[in-house]
């Protein structure tokens, strides 16, 4: 790439559209809460945050079902903020069946699922969670998988080879080197995706994006345990066209979202 | 953006800040068994530091701290080759002692005694790694040289450690008052007991590298350690300076504790070093 493309950047709209956002009072009490909804569009306008896929951390501390009310309440109104909700097996019936809930996702404008599958003791397969997994590739609905936060590597790897054309985006995998345990999965899997937050890696955007091309990266933040303009600047001033740069900063989960069909 | 300050300003639209050059005091060099890397070479390091405004940098290679086999060699080549933009830390591995003792007679034997300052700035200890504590005998010798010549020792800190956690660490501390000591990675994890050993200890710094992905540690170090106390650090090539600025820019702290944190407390602890080496 010459210093012409680079140049590009200055030139193009780049929008930041977070696909890794919290709030919410953790279990333990934190250094980095933000409680309110009001709080955390306040910090996105701070550092200039145009949207966020965000979801409440009651949905992985205390209940799924508590936490998904939490956020679909707390979203109400704000068209910057698109809901993700987490999920689990239905054998105890927890959830609605599956067409109700997906016309209520598509009603509280909730447009990701999660799973915390160690957290909330089970196994996200196909002997669990079959039927859902099976509407989500369907139906394109992305499905958040969080290292930091209840799923290990092996459990996504079996996962994904279960259900190859899942739309699955691995997030917080740590800021320890993990490009050995994703880039398997972003080679093996079209619908892999991986966030930015906690890739810390100098030169890991580079050589991601000259690998496998801008579309499987999405900009997230891991607000507010993280802050939110550490991956936007490593982001701004990565050596990658202008273009890589628009699609990894929003365009790409924009896409994700519009191809889903609730 | 993420801030409306000159400097906030000059960072995001140019990726550096000429009045706010950047003394990263951790770093490493070379590849490494557990992490890709793909910048991991001295010319790609020295260009992802232009590009980030890192004036100087403090490392360690890879190699003197896990390969026994090679030492500090590769470090010393890499230092002669960018001698205004690199210095390193003789790094210390207490399991082979005799090792140690090369690398001290070595210092010793330099006409600048009591340190190379045209290579070394400096000592590395990486106790966790090691598997030997911070206060075995073993690392005896590498204080009290460190001590003696009132050298920087940088040492990976860690909470809940037992090899180099904050109660060995303040063992250490009172044991050789005359080392200025780099808490790397300041206790991650237990920052209560790191603001502590900056407060009970005058000789202590709070390095970040790894800091800066924990959003409220900043403010926290700032707010009760003082920003005169802390050292910025990436473990380049391990992570991107411009995310650590990123967060340094996003923190509710002041312009003022940015230029402490980046460039000041470095350049007054450098200071009788620079002076000698010429960067």
């Amino acid at each position: 790439m010459d210093e012409t493309q680079l140049l590009l950047v200055e030139e193009l709209p780049v929008r930041f559209f977070d696909c890794n956002v919290f709030w919410g009072l953790p279990i333990k009490r934190s250094l980095s809460t933000i409680s309110t909804v009001d709080m955390l569009l306040g910090e996105m306008d701070r550092a200039g945050i145009q949207k966020a896929l965000v979801w409440h951390i009651a949905q992985h501390d205390a209940s799924p079902q508590m936490g998904n009310r939490l956020l679909a309440e707390g979203i109400q109104g704000h068209s910057r903020l698109v809901g993700c909700w987490t999920l689990l097996p239905n054998q105890g019936h927890e959830f609605p069946a599956l067409p109700t809930f997906f016309a209520d996702m598509k009603r509280a404008r909730v447009g990701a699922l999660r799973v915390f599958p160690n957290s909330h003791r089970f196994l996200a397969n196909a002997v669990s969670m079959g039927d859902w997994f099976e509407q989500m590739v369907e139906r394109r609905v992305p499905l958040f998988v969080s290292v930091r936060r209840g799923m290990e590597w092996r459990d996504v790897y079996a996962l994904l080879a279960e259900f190859p054309d899942l739309v699955c985006v691995i997030c917080d995998h740590g800021c320890w080197g993990m490009d050995r345990l994703f880039r398997p999965l972003l080679e093996r899997y079209a619908h892999v995706y991986v966030d930015t937050s906690q890739y810390l890696l100098d030169g890991g955007l580079e050589a991601l994006v000259a690998d496998y091309g801008s579309a499987r990266l999405l900009f997230g933040s891991g607000f507010p345990e993280s802050y939110f303009g550490g991956m936007m600047l490593a982001l701004r001033h990565a050596r990658i066209p202008g273009e890589a740069k628009v699609a990894i900063a929003g365009g790409n989960l924009e896409r994700i979202l519009e191809e889903e069909s609730l | 953006m993420i801030g409306e300050t000159k400097l906030a300003q000059d960072f995001w639209e140019l990726g550096r800040c000429p009045e706010c050059p950047i003394y990263d005091m951790h770093g490493h060099m070379g590849v490494w068994h557990s992490i890709y890397f793909p910048r991991a070479d001295t010319a790609d390091m020295i260009r992802t530091m232009d590009e980030c405004g890192v004036r100087v940098l403090l490392f360690s290679h890879h190699m003197a701290l896990f390969a026994p086999d090679l030492g500090n060699t590769l470090a010393v080549e890499a230092v002669r080759r960018y001698p205004d933009r690199l210095r390193a830390y003789c790094a210390v591995n207490p399991n082979y002692p005799e090792l140690l003792d090369a690398d001290l007679a070595a210092l010793d034997a330099d006409p600048h005694h009591p340190l190379i300052p045209d290579v070394y700035l400096g000592l590395k200890f990486l106790a966790d790694y090691h598997g030997i504590a911070l206060s075995d005998e073993r690392y005896r010798p590498a204080w009290q040289y460190a001590d003696e010549h009132e050298l920087l020792v940088l040492a990976h800190t860690w909470g809940g450690s037992p090899f180099d956690g904050p109660s060995v660490v303040r063992a250490m501390a009172e044991a050789y008052p005359r080392v200025k000591l780099l808490l790397g990675h300041s206790c991650h994890g237990e920052w209560d007991a790191a603001v502590q050993l900056a407060r009970d200890f005058a000789n202590i710094y709070l390095e970040l590298t790894a800091v800066f992905d924990d959003r409220g540690v900043l403010e926290k170090l700032v707010r009760e350690a003082g920003s005169d106390r802390l050292l910025f650090g990436t473990d380049l090539p391990w992570f991107d300076p411009h995310q650590a600025i990123g967060a340094l820019l996003s923190a509710e702290i002041s312009d003022e504790d940015r230029h402490n944190i980046c460039h000041r407390n470095a350049e007054r602890l450098l200071a009788p070093f620079l002076g000698m080496s010429g960067v």
